[in-house]
């Protein structure tokens, strides 16, 4: 068996690095003493695993552990994140059930109430978004015009290439979309097909034909190839915007509305989670296999109510931290 | 002159407010390092805080201003109740104790039966 400090340090590691930049020496010297003292113990395992994933997610927010300024910062970096993540795959659900709506009308009731819901919760989240992102869009441009770019320029180009790069393949891609050509006499104009196809385009990643490579080989490349390549630069867009949201102080009044905006993103986000299980548990698979439920349906539902749960916390931490900023 | 402190000061560390009272009473007589702090709260209170927990409330008490860290010694560093954390402490026992007093008084009254 290693020795105790050793022991020690291996376990430290799985502190985040600012967390272990303050305290590891210190840490590792009580670790090697209580090791040396008891040396195999759950309980002291468990509570290093424990407290380790805390002070992670206090890094980034979701719980206590970092001062208030900087909470609200790493709070709302998350909850963007979370949100985006969410978005994304909400919108995937939606374009797949808008194509099969443009064909025809959803036999039940609960699908039709889904899509519906969907489409204006879908209008409202582009409010949504433009209202939150406008306080950082104004911080950003002051930023720039004082020459204090210091920070935020690396991350604004990798936030505007992976916005540039999703828009052109979004328009590219868009031609394809299978929604139009719908018969004539169904109600296909209910759901925004112009609105639709750009969000399938930017989503097409999130599908389940990466589980059946044969049917995949029947693809154009280039749709393939898109198809690979459109995560990358969804991952870069959240991951600038994060670190902007991190690199960029808002004063606490703006963080207060930031906070009424956040709120009513976590309704609309509830509200969104609502509308799939209606169509899952009272929908089906209606004429002609439209609105097929599949297990990435299943999958997609999971992930938007994680992201939900982290936004809701996030949401809170914010709240925490602005209600300390404005004490 | 005495520092008014918020009266729920360390209810607010939720899971943390039982290691966080044991940490400020351990410190009450002199500043401690880790391992002195973990057998010094043994002794007292029968209680072994494991490290983790240990240095999770170390850290909300340092970040809130009621302890302070002092210069390492020898990969050790020592802590000290400020007196924002002592104020907290007196507070929050204080209030423990008013709680302690009725449940006792109650008991003397009914003659230990409910």
């Amino acid at each position: 068996m290693s020795s105790p400090t050793g022991r020690a340090e291996r376990l430290v590691r799985w502190y985040p690095a600012a967390w272990r930049m303050r305290y590891a020496e210190e840490f590792v010297e009580l670790l090697a003493a209580d090791i040396a003292e008891r040396p195999v113990s759950w309980r002291r395992t468990i509570d290093i695993a424990r407290n380790g994933l805390a002070a992670r997610l206090g890094r980034g927010g979701l719980v206590h552990g970092l001062e208030p300024g900087r909470r609200a910062q790493a709070s709302m970096a998350s909850l963007a994140s979370a949100s985006s993540v969410f978005l994304i795959v909400g919108l995937a659900m939606w374009s797949q059930l808008a194509i099969g709506w443009q064909w025809s009308r959803p036999a039940t009731q609960g699908t039709a109430v889904a899509v519906v819901l969907m489409t204006y919760l879908v209008l409202a989240f582009g409010l949504w978004a433009l209202l939150a992102a406008a306080p950082y869009a104004w911080a950003c441009a002051r930023r720039l015009l004082r020459g204090e770019a210091k920070g935020i320029l690396f991350p604004l180009f990798l936030l505007g290439l992976a916005a540039a790069g999703m828009v052109i393949g979004a328009r590219h891609f868009a031609t394809g979309w299978p929604g139009t050509g719908g018969h004539p006499w169904v109600h296909q104009h209910l759901v925004p097909g112009s609105l639709a196809a750009p969000a399938w385009a930017s989503t097409l990643s999130i599908t389940s034909y990466w589980a059946h490579p044969g049917a995949l080989l029947g693809f154009p490349a280039t749709e393939v190839a898109w198809m690979a390549a459109s995560p990358a630069a969804l991952v870069c867009f959240i991951v600038a915007a994060a670190q902007l949201i991190r690199r960029v102080e808002l004063s606490p009044r703006t963080l207060r509305f930031e906070l009424a905006v956040a709120r009513l993103g976590c309704v609309a986000m509830i509200g969104f989670v609502v509308a799939p299980c209606l169509w899952i548990l009272g929908g089906g698979a209606g004429p002609r296999n439209l609105f097929h439920i599949g297990a990435i349906d299943l999958v997609d539902l999971g992930v938007m109510g994680a992201m939900l749960i982290v936004a809701c916390s996030s949401s809170r931490q914010v709240r925490a931290a602005v209600a300390h900023l404005c004490d | 002159m005495r520092t008014k402190a918020p009266p729920d000061q360390l209810e607010k560390f939720g899971r943390f407010a039982g290691p966080a009272t044991l940490i400020l009473s351990s410190l009450a007589d002199g500043s401690k390092h880790g391992w002195a702090l973990t057998k010094d709260i043994e002794e007292f209170a029968g209680i072994r805080l494991a490290p983790g927990t240990l240095y999770e409330a170390l850290n909300r008490l340092e970040g809130l201003g009621l302890i302070e860290g002092m210069p390492s010694e020898d990969r050790r560093r020592p802590y000290r109740l400020t007196s924002a954390g002592a104020v907290a402490l007196a507070d929050h026992l204080a209030a423990q104790r008013r709680i302690v007093n009725v449940g006792l008084r109650r008991l003397r009254t009914s003659g230990g039966t409910a």
